[in-house]
């Protein structure tokens, strides 16, 4: 741990830390454009010159590059370092134009700050400034190159970091351009960062030009709930309207970095259609009144058919305060247990996911990073949740080995590798990989008899797939060398047993190695808080429906419509349904369908909200304005109207939990307690994490916690004994529905911005089988589902598993059409139009 | 004339053959070495000899080639990107002796156990890259490249890589960017004689350095360090003479011949002529007056009067050229030649070049100097050698000729063209 | 986008598949479409991004690095005037100039005729025969006026096969 002096302060570091890193611990900010805590040190700028006056360096040096090292005396204000700092801010000035009164980065502009602080104010070079060209670079990055000052970060994190190749620097000297070869939008999905990275204003937000300064907005922490993965934000509001998303620093999670679903995907808060008043068949009504409507016609089903007739549904994209509300609620009037999920098979595999967590050998997204080798099974990061193909770049930057076992053609910016196999051989090959890996291990008895145990019962036959021996076992070679192993697995398209063997296959590379890590990819931003509150039995409510035990359904922030796989069953039910009270704030089907409606807030407004993400972590999302509708949008595109309001237009939303608590109230009249306040007491008895949470010392609220419980606690292997999945039917595909970066996803596809940049969906056939079908890519098919007919253009593909029918659940396609996983179809299903 | 080392048997018009390398000698030296005396044997002989790189930076070869890596394979890069100012000795050199170079360089290779040479040459050299490219051919055929030269257990094969044309590329650490595909800037924070060209240990000479090798070892370094003339010296040079002289052009001179001599070998000052000032090594180097005639020109005594010896490139100014021209078509090529990478270089010389053109164009202010002065100093702590470099003249101009500044500001014009 | 004659394409991926690592080819690659097409064009630069499985950006990245890849038409010869220190200093009105003159063009046109095309270039290493110029890799030095206009008068007559820049 050497030890410095910096500016007459003394500090120990550890060995390697940088002297601008030394300096910031003391609370001295080096002044600098280049160096970037992700990104590291370049040496480019110049600007955290400083002056070293003892010790192995001397004179001026820049402090980014230099190490921490015994005996040095740093100072930051010596005039010399002063000097020479003053002239690289005045050469980065030179060229710079005037552009502060209508540049968005003013007043969070590294180059501004560092202006003044650095003491240049008079302008001495009287030459011509030399100007660019803009480019397009698509929606979402707004792109003025005079402004630039060549500081490097974006072609660094765009290229090195993020590992897309479609930007970067062209030209040499002052005339440096950084661009697209021509323009068009840019192709990484984590384009976004570059406008937080770019330390002037080259790179801005497109969607959010000209709508504000930083000093206008109402800022906060917030969360993005785009998929489990649960990246921190910093939430901009202006005006009673969501404006930007920023990314904030979460060490665990998603470090400094999000992506674009994450970044624009907010806009679903601002929709024009966004259903702000409380409804009662098609009349509108007030708040007050319809929760008196919905108490009264529930408790009329109530009476009539007993309390278990009424059933609540929730999603996984609620927060705890609601999905906590609900529970609490049903619970309370004696309801049938509320689900939280879309349907019973996605809930049980969640539960198990979540049950097989804890505290030693959970990762979180960062530590994926120091893995040296990640085995993802069945899952396609870039589509479903980005940031972990970013992390899953940077483990493989310090030289981890990535295997992806997945049918999809799955792509990740750098070298991987891949078996393309159907989701009913993934269990097989992690199987196989581990015989072949640990078989040293195993026949040197190094695993302790549970280990060795399951390990003795794994399966050896190689399956028919086309995924050689050959490649399983250099793959297992790898394996077996490896000392921090993670298996990252999806709950989405792989078979009910697979997360539960992932999970065992962990157990037993731990058992082997000392250390190995699981990391799931889970259903919705609160799909692990939300399989903590569901009661152990999962139930279809649809087939409750059916057969008649449920009459009314309170249906609460969740779109079946969207998301229910058989949409006709699912329609004929709620047609049977004697009562229909919704609460959301998306304008849905499910809500144009509702017989009382009461709309809640967004996350964005009114009150804090806990979610907790895929690797158990516990993390709060603050409100930023008090609801209603947009003023832009209230004076339909000039200046709202000039009256006066005792109310926000539009400003009836409120909380899910509250609306719940109202209902509470309403369907008890002053009988029994009010639940407000005391929600998470009544949490902590329903969940022993919850219960955890209490005893746990302060904790930094922007930070987050981890639920998990300690290491041990939870059962070695599967109690179940696994049953080897049966074999496809002959000549049959399988139908995958699967997720795309944009479009997709729920919440961002009421996103105006997301929407802009949706690809176009398309059905996803392997070559050959296109080409044995008389089909070819581009071709419109008509896709006979068990359901119905979905017309959609071909795409092929070459490197995917050859037996499967790939679809996205695009939000413009009506893939709702199929009755239960997995879906099997003869090839002959698919017609050319 | 002085002994002739390196341009030994010049003929006028056209390359020495093969053969007639042959025969007066060539190759001999591989043929003892790959016998007899192990790599490191090699290298310590160069260590002794006292060989200084003669691209521009005389960093001890013997010391460099000490430090390379374990690793294998291993490259030697020859370079000739040579795009120096006044600097055409790399060409004179590979047009006079092809083989003397391609010796070297086999040489060099085995001293450090390279297995690959890339041979790195600028785009307005081409003639001469298809020369060494056809010379290569000729020595694979003789079996002096290529797999188990001379039927020993060392094997070396060398290409002629292309530069598309870039000063910056003659930086070491850039110039191995550039030939694996990559923008060349400078990377300061890599070791080449560990991490190099695609991560492997790397030695970068001037091909200069290189062709002296097989005199060393055929005479050895004892011999080699009393050809100079300096005390501490050793070698010859080939010091390029251009500008106001009578007869420009590549001599081969001891090391450390006074300047006045090395003029007076090209003919003298051009008739009319009066020596104002040179620069003693190229256009990294600082303007000198006339009092420093006499300097030796090597290393060390060019150091000690805090200037360069560069790539011994002299360039004669006489009472016709206006100094500050001068420096300001040097910062502008400087300026155009940046890479880009870092703010001073990148933005500091075109200011600098701004402030030049105004003096020069007789709106030059007072203020200016110190403005120069101090943009000339902070260059030193620019990214890399080159801005250092390109102040080099600048502070040359400043510290010996700023008397021809004020000229400038108080006529109000370059007092030059008023003569016109 | 029309496709290369299949014997440049070959040629060039066998240049690139013996090559230990391909990417040491790229500037090889340039010179050889600069020279199928004349000048480096969009087109060519996407061909050599197909042919290195690279992004067409990072082709771009090079290309627009360096003095000798054109990124715009450029004449059958191109001129690389020096204005380097010596050269500059023997210009007796400078050499660029005139030729510009001579032929009515700025620097980096193309004359009328697609012959020539003017570029400034410094320090070509010929300085012991100041002025000096460069033209599709053959060196012109001493020049003065008469020299140039008969160079250009060869060049127009004989239009030699030299080597179109490599």
């Amino acid at each position: 741990m050497p030890t410095l002096i910096i500016d007459h302060q003394k500090i120990s570091v550890p060995e390697g830390t940088k002297v601008i890193e030394a300096a910031e611990k003391l609370g001295i900010m080096i002044p600098r454009f280049c160096y970037h805590p992700a990104l590291g040190s370049l040496g480019a700028c110049r600007m955290c010159a400083v002056k070293f006056l003892e010790g192995p360096v001397k004179g001026v040096e820049m402090s980014c590059m230099t190490d921490a090292a015994d005996g040095m005396v740093v100072s930051t204000t010596d005039p010399e370092a002063v000097e020479f700092r003053r002239y690289v801010i005045e050469w980065l000035m030179l060229n710079h134009p005037h552009d502060c009164p209508v540049c968005d980065e003013g007043g969070q502009c590294l180059l501004q700050d560092e202006t003044v602080s650095g003491g240049h104010g008079l302008r001495r070079y009287q030459g011509l400034k030399r100007t660019y060209e803009d480019q397009y670079l698509g929606e979402f990055v707004q792109h003025e190159m005079n402004r630039c000052i060549h500081c490097w970060r974006c072609r660094r994190f765009y290229q090195d970091f993020a590992g897309y190749l479609d930007y970067g620097a062209m030209q040499n000297g002052n005339r440096m351009y950084f661009g697209r070869f021509e323009p068009g939008p840019l192709e990484s999905p984590f384009a976004g960062n570059i406008i937080d990275l770019c330390p002037t204003g080259v790179l801005t937000d497109k969607p959010a030009r000209y709508q504000g300064r930083r000093w206008d907005f109402q800022r906060g922490p917030a969360l993005c709930l785009h998929c489990s993965l649960g990246c921190n934000l910093v939430g901009n509001a202006r005006y009673r309207q969501m404006i930007r998303m920023e990314g904030r620093f979460n060490d665990a999670v998603n470090g400094y970095f999000i992506c674009d679903r994450g970044r624009f995907g907010f806009a679903y808060a601002n929709h024009p259609d966004r259903p702000r008043k409380a409804r009662v068949g098609e009349k509108e009504v007030s708040l007050a009144e319809a929760l008196q409507t919905a108490a009264q016609r529930l408790a009329q089903i109530s009476d009539q058919y007993g309390s278990g007739a009424v059933a609540g549904w929730g999603s996984p994209r609620s927060s705890l305060e609601t999905l906590g509300a609900l529970q609490w609620l049903s619970r309370r009037q004696g309801w049938a247990e509320p689900r939280f999920f879309p349907h019973p098979s996605l809930e049980r595999q969640v539960k198990v996911a979540i049950s097989r967590l804890e505290t030693g050998i959970a990762v979180s997204l960062r530590d994926l990073e120091k893995s040296d080798f990640i085995l993802v099974a069945g899952a396609d990061p870039v589509n479903e949740a980005p940031m972990l193909a970013l992390a899953l770049r940077q483990a493989w930057r310090r030289g981890a080995t990535v295997a992806v076992i997945d049918p999809r053609p799955v792509f990740l910016p750098f070298e991987f590798e891949y078996l393309p196999v159907s989701p009913g051989v993934i269990d097989l090959c992690l199987d196989l990989l581990s015989k072949a890996a640990l078989s040293a291990d195993a026949a040197e008895g190094r695993l302790d008899p549970e280990a060795a145990g399951f390990y003795r019962l794994l399966t050896d036959e190689y399956p028919e797939n086309p995924v050689s021996q050959d490649r399983l076992a250099a793959l297992g070679r790898k394996l077996a060398e490896c000392r921090n192993p993670v298996i990252v697995c999806n709950t989405d398209i792989v078979r009910d047993t697979t997360p539960g063997r992932a999970a065992d296959h962990v157990r037993l590379l731990k058992a082997a190695k000392g250390r190995a890590g699981l990391f799931y990819l889970l259903p919705g931003p609160n799909a692990f808080g939300a399989a903590m509150l569901s009661a152990p039995e999962a139930v279809d409510l649809v087939e409750a429906i059916e057969n008649g035990s449920v009459k009314a359904l309170l249906i609460v922030e969740n779109d079946p419509f969207r998301s229910y796989p058989d949409r006709e069953r699912l329609t004929r039910a709620l047609d049977n349904l004697e009562l229909l009270v919704v609460l959301d704030y998306l304008p849905s089907a499910t809500v144009a369908r509702a017989q009382v409606f009461l709309p809640t807030a967004t996350v964005f407004e009114k009150e804090f909200s806990h979610y907790v993400n895929q690797e158990g972590r516990l993390q709060q999302t603050a409100p930023l304005h008090q609801s209603g509708t947009p003023i832009s949008q209230v004076g339909g595109g000039t200046h709202p109207p000039r009256t006066f309001l005792e109310f926000i237009p539009g400003g009836e939303p409120r909380p899910a939990a509250e609306i719940l608590t109202a209902l509470a109230d309403a369907l008890t009249e002053g009988e029994g307690d009010p639940a407000e306040g005391d929600l998470w007491g009544w949490l902590s008895r329903q969940h022993e994490a919850f219960h955890r949470l209490a005893a746990l010392p302060e904790v930094e609220p922007d930070a987050g916690v981890r639920l998990l419980p300690e290491e041990g606690a939870v059962g070695a292997f599967s109690p179940e004994p696994w049953t080897k999945p049966g074999e496809p039917p002959t000549g049959q595909l399988e139908l995958l529905l699967v997720d795309q970066t944009f479009g997709t996803e729920e919440l961002a596809g009421y996103s105006a911005y997301i929407q802009k940049v949706e690809e176009e969906p398309h059905l996803l056939l392997h070559a050959d089988l296109a080409a044995d079908l008389g089909l070819a890519a581009g071709d419109l098919v008509a896709l006979h589902l068990p359901g119905g007919e979905v017309t959609v253009r071909l795409k092929t593909a070459l490197r995917m598993a050859p037996l499967v029918a790939i679809l996205p659940r695009h939000r413009r396609l009506d893939w709702q059409k199929v009755y239960g996983w997995p879906t099997w179809i003869a090839p002959d299903r698919i017609k050319k139009l | 004339m002085a002994e002739q080392v390196l341009l030994l048997n010049r003929q006028t018009d056209r390359p020495l053959s093969f053969d007639e390398y042959r025969k007066s000698g060539g190759y001999e030296a591989l043929m003892a070495t790959l016998g007899s005396r192990t790599p490191a044997e090699v290298r310590q002989i160069v260590l002794d000899s006292g060989l200084r790189g003669r691209g521009g930076a005389g960093f001890p070869t013997g010391r460099k080639w000490s430090f390379i890596g374990k690793e294998h394979p291993r490259y030697l890069v020859p370079n000739t990107d040579e795009m120096e100012p006044g600097t055409f000795k790399d060409r004179v050199l590979v047009n006079v002796n092809p083989h003397l170079v391609l010796e070297g360089i086999i040489l060099s290779a085995y001293a450090i156990s390279a297995a690959k040479g890339i041979f790195f040459i600028r785009p307005s050299y081409e003639m001469d890259a298809e020369l060494i490219e056809r010379e290569l051919a000729v020595a694979r055929e003789a079996r002096l490249l290529g797999n188990n030269i001379l039927g020993s257990d060392f094997s070396f094969d060398l290409l002629v890589h292309r530069s598309a044309g870039r000063y910056i590329c003659g930086e070491a650490t850039a110039q191995v960017n550039a030939i694996m595909g990559r923008r060349p800037h400078p990377n300061k924070e890599v070791h080449m004689t560990d991490e190099g060209l695609w991560g492997k240990p790397t030695i970068v000479n001037n091909v200069e350095t290189l062709a002296c090798v097989p005199h060393i070892l055929q005479k050895g370094p004892e011999w080699f360090k009393a050809l100079a003339r300096s005390h501490g010296g050793a070698g010859t040079k080939l010091y390029c003479v251009s500008g106001r002289v009578t007869r420009p052009g590549c001599y081969e001179l001891p090391i450390g011949t006074p300047l006045c001599e090395i003029i007076a070998e090209a003919g003298g000052l051009s008739p009319g002529s009066e020596l104002k000032a040179f620069l003693p090594g190229g256009a990294s180097t600082s303007f000198m007056p006339k009092k420093f005639l006499e300097v030796e020109m090597d290393f060390e005594p060019l150091k000690a009067t805090g200037n360069r010896l560069g790539t011994g490139a002299i360039i004669v100014f006489d009472q016709n050229t206006c100094l500050v021209g001068a420096t300001l078509n040097l910062i502008n090529y400087f300026a155009r030649e940046s890479c880009g990478f870092c703010t001073p270089c990148r933005e500091g010389l075109p200011f600098i070049r701004d402030l030049l053109r105004r003096l020069e164009n007789g709106e030059g202010k007072e203020e200016f100097i110190p403005m120069l002065k101090q943009m000339a100093h902070h260059m030193s702590k620019a990214y890399c050698a080159f801005a250092p470099g390109a102040a080099s003249p600048l502070l040359g101009l400043l510290n010996h000729f700023e008397a021809e500044i004020q000229e400038h500001i108080s006529q109000r014009q370059c007092p030059l063209k008023s003569l016109e | 986008m029309s496709n290369l004659p299949p014997e440049l394409k070959e040629k060039l991926e066998a240049q690139i598949s013996h090559s230990e690592h391909p990417r040491e080819q790229v500037i090889n690659i340039m010179y050889a479409l600069q020279k199928h097409y004349g000048y480096l064009s969009d087109e060519a630069v996407r061909q050599a991004a197909t042919l290195l499985d690279m992004n067409p950006l990072e082709i771009e990245e090079l290309a627009t690095f360096y003095d000798f890849i054109y990124r715009q038409p450029v004449g059958k010869f191109v001129i690389h005037v020096c204005d380097g220190l010596v050269c500059w200093m023997f210009h007796e009105g400078s050499v660029f100039d005139y030729l510009c003159k001579k032929l009515g063009v700025c620097a980096g046109e193309v004359t009328a005729d697609g012959l020539f095309t003017v570029l400034p270039t410094a320090c070509l290493g010929y300085c012991d025969h100041a002025p000096a110029m460069l033209i599709n890799g053959v060196f012109y030095g001493s020049l003065t006026p008469e020299k140039i206009d008969d160079i250009l008068e060869k060049l127009r007559r004989e239009f030699c096969d030299l080597i179109i820049c490599r």
